[in-house]
């Protein structure tokens, strides 16, 4: 159970110097990044991890966690004023958001979409203050087989990952199992594809490959087509709603807090299905069906709701299982990593006072993105104006110097350069680079597990498909892989159908 | 110069994968055999050998015309920017060490600017000083990580 002693320790020290500075900034630049058409959330981590490895293991996490959340909230910014979602995630608050803007109501909007992502994303993180002791102290019983079953469990995401073409998917999660093989083999010590260089034989730098993977190569595709967005001119005025307008939205919020929360847990899918799903629950129960889409706010709070409370759910199987719900979280655990954090049950045995610091940042940190977006709303709009001659540049430098800084070596900065290009060729022609980062994690867990599993055994592979826990993992493992070819092939079938059509 | 289309990509991308795959094969031959700590070559053998099936599996589906089509074709200006940038970050990343991160910076925010059609120059000249500048005060001050001096030093 969480203790409540260490929780309420933790939002002291949330709250106490440099901590809540990060805080305050991580949400800042998390909001700026989500409210950019083109960046998102994941790529904001990415670029600003080397930037908090100077900083205590707390400090930086939090600043991390602002970015996270202030990043998934700041994409309906842009929805709602230019019709063009910030991030993936806001595609649904565009249904409603826009037309409320285009009806002089695009303060309101944002108003009521800052306050239904602080609602989701408050909910969702004191379920997971509460959930995720309880699920790392069953875990702290698994064994090496439970944690082989667990690694498979994980790369059965990749599959849920690989967006148009499964194939692709195992691709590239296969070359992220190859990269995590490169440096010395986890029992017998001896180096493997090292190439005979030395800088191999740690294995490739994790942080340059994510920064490289997820931000510069997300540069290249801005430099495709260097266009700036279109220009935000709508005034914003009733910026803070009304408690009126709150008490309607009162059951849009219950429901899409719990459509969100059930999705993020749900590997591989995250805000941006939970988004989708929660406005068309909306509009399903609505009494009035037809007003969704022409400017409402139950059609700018549902998506909103839903979208942050997907982050908790995210962060349970990652911070209590060492297994990311998606790419996001999959950055944040190499973050956590490279503060010598390794998440899973051990965590929360070995550092309980960190975890629930955790706790407490991730609380707060969506109270202050409603703060900051009710206070500064008129200037995140400005910020959408930003002219991307300028802004792109920007990040290709903030990647290679970030990657350079970690351990001053020009090879970080080599590194982030070849799977920065890797990144945008793979996302180019399909290759989902989640998979290959997702992979990476879980490969050296998957390997050195199923080896000890072995050793325990004396060679007989039974032992992973004998214990209870490690075969029901292993089931499960079976399962999501086959829902997702499943719902893949579903997908496939109807966009087929549709491109006939047309 | 044709846009590389999906099919084309999957055929390299198979290309690629054959060499990578026979290497760990190779390799892994070589990996000393120690009994007890477990099958050291079972998982890369055995990821290499799905990459394979996957790999053939790619090329099927694109020599019999089933690769998905590009969801935008990346064609004139647009892919000689991408290139250039491409070229330009390249050569940024060999030459900092040896020239210095400020100058290096500055020319690198320069070109930038003008292969993505920045045309106001007295603008781009005082982005391409300021940020390096700033960046490097900031790195060397508040973080403590000395960039690289180069010719500076």
């Amino acid at each position: 159970m969480v203790d409540l002693g260490l929780l309420f320790k933790g939002f002291a020290t949330v709250l106490s110097g440099y901590n809540l500075l990060a805080l305050v900034l991580g949400s800042f630049m998390g909001i700026i990044v989500g409210a950019i058409p083109g960046l998102t959330a994941t790529m904001g981590i990415a670029l600003l991890v080397p930037f908090t490895f100077g900083m205590s293991p707390i400090t930086g996490i939090v600043m991390l966690l602002g970015i996270y959340t202030g990043g998934i909230y700041g994409g309906g910014i842009a929805s709602i004023l230019i019709k063009t979602p910030g991030t993936p995630a806001a595609v649904a608050t565009t249904f409603d958001g826009y037309p409320m803007a285009q009806k002089g109501m695009a303060g309101k909007a944002i108003g009521i979409a800052t306050v239904a992502s602080g609602i989701g994303g408050t909910f969702t993180a004191l379920c997971l203050t509460f959930f995720a002791p309880i699920l790392a102290n069953f875990a702290l019983r698994f064994s090496a087989p439970e944690y082989f079953a667990l690694a498979v469990f994980g790369l059965s995401v990749v599959v849920s990952l690989a967006g148009r073409s499964p194939l692709k998917g195992l691709i590239s999660g296969a070359l992220g199992l190859l990269i995590a093989m490169v440096g010395l083999d986890p029992m017998g010590g001896f180096p493997r594809f090292t190439f005979g260089m030395i800088e191999l034989t740690g294995g490739f730098s994790f942080v340059p490959m994510l920064i490289g993977l997820f931000a510069l190569s997300e540069g290249f595709r801005q430099v495709e087509t260097i266009v700036t967005a279109p220009r935000v001119t709508a005034v914003l005025k009733d910026i803070v709603p009304k408690l009126r307008e709150l008490g309607t939205c009162s059951i849009t919020f219950i429901r899409s807090c719990v459509i969100g929360l059930i999705v993020g847990i749900t590997p591989a899918i995250g805000a941006e299905t939970s988004s989708l799903i929660s406005y068309a629950e909306a509009k399903r129960t609505s009494k009035h069906p037809e007003l969704f889409g022409t400017g409402i706010l139950e059609g700018v709070a549902a998506p909103q709701t839903a979208e942050n409370a997907s982050t908790g759910g995210d962060m349970l199987p990652m911070l209590t299982l060492g297994i990311p719900g998606d790419a996001a979280t999959a950055v944040l655990m190499g973050a956590l990593t490279i503060h010598n954090l390794q998440p899973g049950p051990l965590l929360f045995r070995d550092h309980a006072e960190l975890v629930h610091q955790i706790f407490g940042g991730m609380i707060l940190a969506n109270f202050m993105f409603v703060i900051l977006g009710l206070t500064f709303a008129r200037f995140f709009a400005r910020v959408i104006n930003i002219d991307r001659k300028y802004l792109v540049p920007l990040i290709f430098i903030a990647c290679m110097v970030g990657s350079y800084a970690i351990n001053n070596v020009m090879y970080d900065l080599v590194t982030c350069v070849v799977f920065g290009f890797i990144g945008y060729l793979m996302m180019r022609y399909d290759y989902p680079v989640s998979p290959m980062v997702l992979a990476q994690i879980l490969g050296a867990m998957m390997e050195s597990n199923f080896r000890r599993s072995l050793v325990m055994s004396q060679g007989d592979p039974s032992i992973l498909v004998t214990r209870p826990i490690a075969l029901t993992i292993l089931i499960l493992a079976v399962f999501t892989t086959v829902t997702a070819i499943r719902r893949q092939r579903r997908m496939a079938g109807s966009q087929t159908a549709r491109t006939n059509s047309t | 110069m044709a846009p590389v289309s999906m099919k084309k990509a999957d055929i390299l991308v198979f290309l690629i994968l054959v060499p990578i795959c026979t290497y760990v094969f190779y390799e892994s031959a070589r990996w000393p055999k120690a009994a007890l700590i477990g099958a050291p070559t079972l998982i890369p053998r055995g990821v290499s050998a799905c990459l394979l099936l996957a790999g053939v599996l790619l090329l099927v589906q694109a020599l019999r015309g089933k690769a998905n089509e590009l969801e935008t074709p990346l064609v004139g200006a647009n892919r000689r920017r991408v290139l250039l940038i491409g070229l330009l970050t390249g050569a940024y990343a060999a030459i900092v060490a040896h020239v210095g991160f400020l100058i290096s910076t500055f020319i690198y925010l320069l070109l930038f600017g003008l292969v993505v059609g920045e045309r106001r120059l007295p603008r781009l000249l005082l982005f391409s000083c300021l940020v390096p500048i700033a960046i490097y005060l900031v790195f060397s001050t508040l973080f403590n990580v000395p960039l690289p001096e180069g010719w500076l030093q």
